[in-house]
Parts: structure tokens; C-alpha cells; sequence
């Protein structure tokens, strides 16, 4: 085996080991989602299900991409797109849920209700500064 | 580097890591259908297309095919654009400051 076979069988294993895990981390989010009692606990879940149910096996088939020669010249091309994914999907993931938890809020159209403590509700409806 | 003919691995990796990103699909659908507030239902298909961006790339993988992997970044980009827009939809509805 010479070594740049050891580099490829070395890729496609850590590739398959990051998409096993973030396989696991999806259904860990899916179970979360259904079961959290409220918007802003789900919230939660979603971004398990988006950091490492989302960006983590990206990553992990871009590897698996750089390592198969079924795909000829295209394998790099493949990789750079998965990379690019990966890390579009880092940076709106988070805005996005910021976004839609804050529209969420001011807009009433969530039930707050299960409740422990909510520093927000100064800042949101005016008074002091919280 | 010349590369691996990774098929005979992938042959039975994708189908056996599509049941756990099926299990997946059924738990978000499964808030979509049920989920009471408009916010939650959005979050919900954010995780969906998410997902969908991996199992398309996985797909692109088996079938030996680069041409579908366009298709997962698009895919990660409509969900953030599908935020914003309900977002500002919500905002607009709720200034009016009416009581929980």
C-alpha cells in the first residue's frame, strides 16, 4: 500500500465516521424538536440539528468526496462545494434562528409560557435599562 | 493522488446511514404537521432543508453523479432567506403590541 492510497482509505474513514455522527446528532434534534414544550426551547434542538446534524456531515462527505475516484476531475470540485456549504450553513444558521427567535418575541406569536426567567421583557417593553 | 473506488464502501454506507436521516425527516415532519405557532413551523423546515442539503450530497456520492451537489447549496441558502422573510412578516403583524 503505498501512501497516498493510506492518505485516501484515511479520508474515507474519517469522512464516514463525521457522517455517522452527524447522523446520530439529527435524530438527537429530530427527538428534541418533538418533544422541548416551547418555540424557544426548540430553538435548542435546531441548532443541534444545523451545527452538527447539518455542518459536521458536510464536511465529513467532502472527504469522502476527495477520496473517491469514481468522480474523476469533478471530486475537487464536489469537496469545495461541501466545504462551501458547511460554512454557509455556520454563518445563517444561527443569524437565521436569531432573526425568527426575536420576530417571535416582540411579535407575541410564541407562547412564552413554560417559563424560569425572561431578562428580555425589560429591554423589549421599555422601563429601565435591564 | 489518484484516488479510491469508494463504491463497494458506499454501497451499503448510504443506505444504512439513510435510515437514521429518514428517522430524522419523520421527527421534523412530524412538528411541521403539529406545530401550533407559525415560528415553530419555520424552524422546523429550516432543520428539513438542512438535512436535505446533507442527503443530497450523500445521494450525489452514491449515484457518482457532481451535478447534484448544486442543488444542497442552494438549498442551505433558501432557508436562511425563508427566515428573514417570515420574520419581517411577523414583525410587521405584531406592531400593534397586543397582549400574550
Amino acid at each position: 500500500m503505498t501512501g497516498a492510497e493510506l492518505i485516501d482509505q484515511a479520508l474515507l474513514y474519517t469522512g464516514i465516521a463525521l457522517v455517522t455522527i452527524g447522523a446520530v446528532y439529527d435524530v438527537i434534534a429530530g427527538v428534541g424538536m418533538v418533544r422541548f414544550p416551547n418555540f424557544f426551547v426548540r430553538l435548542h434542538a435546531a441548532t443541534i440539528g444545523a451545527v452538527g446534524g447539518a455542518a459536521l456531515p458536510l464536511v465529513g462527505v467532502g472527504l469522502i468526496a476527495l477520496a473517491s475516484s469514481q468522480l474523476g476531475p469533478y471530486r475537487y470540485g464536489v469537496c469545495a462545494v461541501c466545504v462551501l456549504t458547511a460554512a454557509a450553513i455556520l454563518v445563517t444558521a444561527p443569524t437565521g434562528s436569531h432573526i425568527l427567535a426575536y420576530a417571535a418575541y416582540k411579535s407575541y406569536s410564541a407562547p412564552r409560557e413554560p417559563c424560569v426567567h425572561d431578562a428580555l421583557r425589560k429591554r423589549v417593553e421599555g422601563g429601565d435599562e435591564g | 493522488m489518484t484516488g479510491l473506488d469508494t463504491g463497494p464502501v458506499l454501497s451499503w454506507f448510504v443506505p444504512a446511514v439513510t435510515a437514521l436521516f429518514l428517522t430524522a425527516f419523520t421527527l421534523y415532519i412530524v412538528r411541521v404537521v403539529r406545530g401550533p405557532t407559525v415560528p415553530d413551523i419555520v424552524l422546523a423546515i429550516d432543520c428539513l432543508s438542512y438535512d436535505l442539503a446533507v442527503f443530497i450530497a450523500l445521494l450525489s456520492l452514491y449515484y457518482g453523479t457532481p451535478f447534484l451537489i448544486i442543488g444542497a447549496l442552494l438549498l442551505s441558502l433558501w432557508a436562511y432567506v425563508f427566515d428573514v422573510f417570515v420574520s419581517k412578516y411577523l414583525l410587521k403583524k405584531g406592531l400593534g403590541g397586543e397582549e400574550p
